[in-house]
């Protein structure tokens, strides 16, 4: 795979399925050909006209000559559109954008290539699948986490995936899934201790991120997330998505500088919303400097 | 390439003068939209084109004298019909505006306006002054813009743009420095009577005013009961406030008889061709070029017939 510039086209959808209870595939033919790296994400405009005042980002999961695949939950006003959306209908799609994975080849300095644990929590799925298909080798570890066994989209995870339900329900009888989350599954298998570095690499919820940041810190291993922010344009015009700096200097964007960051690049305890309906940490002691209502 | 229509007094698609200059389009991106127009050369379109075709001018991310770091996030929010946001001015400040932006815009041979905000009205002509000494030579800079809905220190915190005694001490410093450029003062609508800020950026001597900046808004997340924005409210733009602009471009024009470019909530040629019927003499894209990077591009192409 090689980076490719991003393009602006326009196309329609193809199909779209549930491959999980709640994570749909839509496949979506464009005019012309497009490449990407795993990591890489697109904004896409269901409708094509102006129903959506700004396109949303989604991460691609595969390409194929025209086609491209993204795997997405029903949240809110935009994706649920997505969900009910028919054949036919127009897109228009911008990508690919963002800073991928790294390549297994992209060592460390002075380092061979490392072994890989990959972890990836609900629709964090696609950028690190993509990755496996793309550089996956013998000894790296892949673990997936779903809220039950229906959230598990089983026939996507089905090579060489390890897979954490938070309930033990609606999970097929053949496989074998560990009932927590997917940093308690890694430090399962992983032990307390490890004969040999490995570079991490994780998407999906907030909470995860963190905890896998931690996970990694504990073990002084390289790791990368890839972090959602909510998007304006997506290509580095509005400053609307932004990540707090670890060393205090401002902004990096998610779009631009990311979705795939350093984990210690990232101020974490200033970024993002502290969970479950609290006072954004910005209303909660994360000074940073201007607070007003200007654009 | 879209037929002339009868009523309009001139080409849409051809350059145009303004006060001391022509430029060389009526179809510009709107500030804070488009960055500092040195990003998106690299998007491709099937059809071969760049989203800087045909652009009459980008009008750069609004830079004040000293870099800020700008507001937390969530930033921006698609609020149904428009988007709310709350960036903070976030930018590189104008020292990196004059080293690094102003070579860079001068090579790649953007035409442009830099949007600049101040403190207080001799702040807007001391930066002005700066601009000049830096790019003076530039043929691509075409002028500044004056954003005038910033928080005045010297006045207890009231916009600076809602007093019309401050936009025309605000027009008159910047004025005061320029010779063959262009002065807009962007005006805000979130005041009883938009057409008296206009009168006062006539009497401070500007060639135009650029309407509307964003409206006051504001979005509530029913999962936890909160605003959507960390800092409560936001600015409120694209197709939702269309009529609000137009409105506002129709009251500015009829009232002060001074140029206006107007913007708010234009994604196509025939949006921006209703601000040209109310008599706006060049549109800019907001939100529209934010969601789709050739959509100025696009309408300039439909009024130049490429
Ligand atoms: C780089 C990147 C890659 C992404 N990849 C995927 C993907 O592959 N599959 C997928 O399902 N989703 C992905 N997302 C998240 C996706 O963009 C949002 O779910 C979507 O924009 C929500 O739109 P909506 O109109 O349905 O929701 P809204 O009605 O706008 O919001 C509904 C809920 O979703 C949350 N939300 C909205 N946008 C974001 C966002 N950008 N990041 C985090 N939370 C958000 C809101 O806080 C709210 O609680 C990605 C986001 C980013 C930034
Ligand atoms: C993300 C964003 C950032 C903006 N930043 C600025 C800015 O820095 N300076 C300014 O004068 N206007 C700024 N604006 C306002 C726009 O230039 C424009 O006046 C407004 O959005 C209405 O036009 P629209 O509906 O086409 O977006 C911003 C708007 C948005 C959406
Ligand atoms: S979404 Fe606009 S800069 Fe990232």
């Amino acid at each position: 795979m090689t980076t490719s510039d991003p393009w602006r086209l326009v196309g329609e959808v193809e199909s779209l399925g549930l491959v999980s209870s709640s994570m749909y595939e839509l496949v979506v033919g464009l005019e012309d050909v497009v490449s990407f790296r795993p990591g890489q994400f697109c904004m896409l405009n269901l409708g094509g006209g102006r129903e959506m005042v700004l396109s949303r980002p989604f991460s691609i999961l595969a390409v194929d000559g025209n086609r491209v695949t993204l795997l997405f939950k029903a949240v809110g006003s935009g994706t649920r559109a997505m969900a009910t959306c028919k054949p036919g209908a127009p897109v228009v799609f911008l990508g690919p954008l963002g800073q991928p994975f790294p390549s297994p080849d992209t060592a460390t300095a002075g380092q061979t290539a490392p072994r890989h644990l990959l972890l990836a929590g609900g629709v964090g799925l696609p950028p690190l699948l993509a990755w496996q298909r793309a550089w996956g080798r013998e000894g790296d570890l892949y673990l997936f986490g779903g809220r039950d066994g229906g959230d598990v989209p089983w026939s996507l995870v089905s090579e060489g995936w390890r897979c954490s339900v938070d309930r033990h329900v609606d999970v097929p009888r053949n496989v074998d899934a560990f009932v927590g989350n997917v940093v308690e599954l890694a430090r399962e298998i992983l032990g307390s201790v490890d004969d040999e570095p490995r570079r991490v690499l994780a998407c999906g919820p907030l909470a995860l991120l963190r905890a896998v940041t931690a996970f990694a810190g504990e073990r002084g291993w390289d790791c990368r997330v890839s972090v959602e922010e909510r998007m304006g344009c997506g290509y580095g015009v509005c400053r609307g998505c932004v990540v707090p700096r670890a060393d205090g200097e401002g902004y990096l964007t998610a779009c631009h500088d990311g979705p795939v960051l350093a984990a210690d690049a990232i101020d974490w305890k200033c970024f993002g919303r502290a969970e479950g309906g609290s006072p954004p940490v910005s209303a909660i002691g994360c000074n940073r400097p201007e607070q007003d209502t200007k654009s | 390439m879209m037929r002339r229509p009868d009523w309009l007094p001139f080409d849409p698609g051809g350059e145009f003068r303004l006060g001391p200059r022509v430029l060389p389009g009526r179809v510009w991106t709107a500030s804070g939209c488009f960055g500092y127009g040195l990003t998106g050369r690299d998007i491709k379109a099937s059809d071969g084109g760049s989203p800087f075709d045909g652009l009459g001018a980008v009008v750069t991310k609004t830079i004040t004298t000293s870099p800020r770091q700008g507001n937390p996030p969530p930033r921006i929010w698609d609020a149904g019909s428009g988007a709310l946001n709350s960036i903070g001015l976030e930018n590189v400040g104008l020292d990196r505006f004059v080293d690094e932006i102003i070579p860079a815009l001068r090579q790649d041979r953007v035409p442009f306006v830099a949007s600049i905000a101040g403190t207080r009205p001799g702040e807007f002509g001391d930066m002005t002054r700066r601009l000049v000494a830096a790019a003076a030579d530039c043929e691509h800079w075409h002028g500044v813009e004056l954003n005038l809905s910033c928080p005045n220190v010297a006045h207890g915190g009231v916009d600076f743009g809602r007093r019309p005694e401050t936009v025309r001490d605000c027009v008159e410093a910047a004025v005061a420095e320029v010779t063959d450029r262009i002065v807009l003062a962007k005006l805000t609508p979130n005041v009883a009577s938009i057409a008296e800020l206009a009168t006062a950026a006539a009497d401070g001597g500007a060639h135009g005013v650029t309407a509307i900046n964003t409206l006051l808004g504001m979005d509530i997340d029913l999962a936890t009961g909160q605003p959507v924005l960390p800092l409560r409210r936001g600015g409120y733009s694209g197709p939702a406030i269309l009529p609000v602009a137009l409105a506002k471009v129709d009251e500015i024009v009829r009232e002060s008889g001074l140029p206006v470019v107007g913007v708010g909530g234009i994604g196509s040629a025939e949006d921006a061709l209703k601000f040209f019927a109310v008599g706006a003499v060049a549109v800019q894209v907001g939100t529209s070029q934010m969601n789709d990077p050739f959509s100025a591009a696009g309408i300039a192409g439909v009024f130049n017939g490429s």
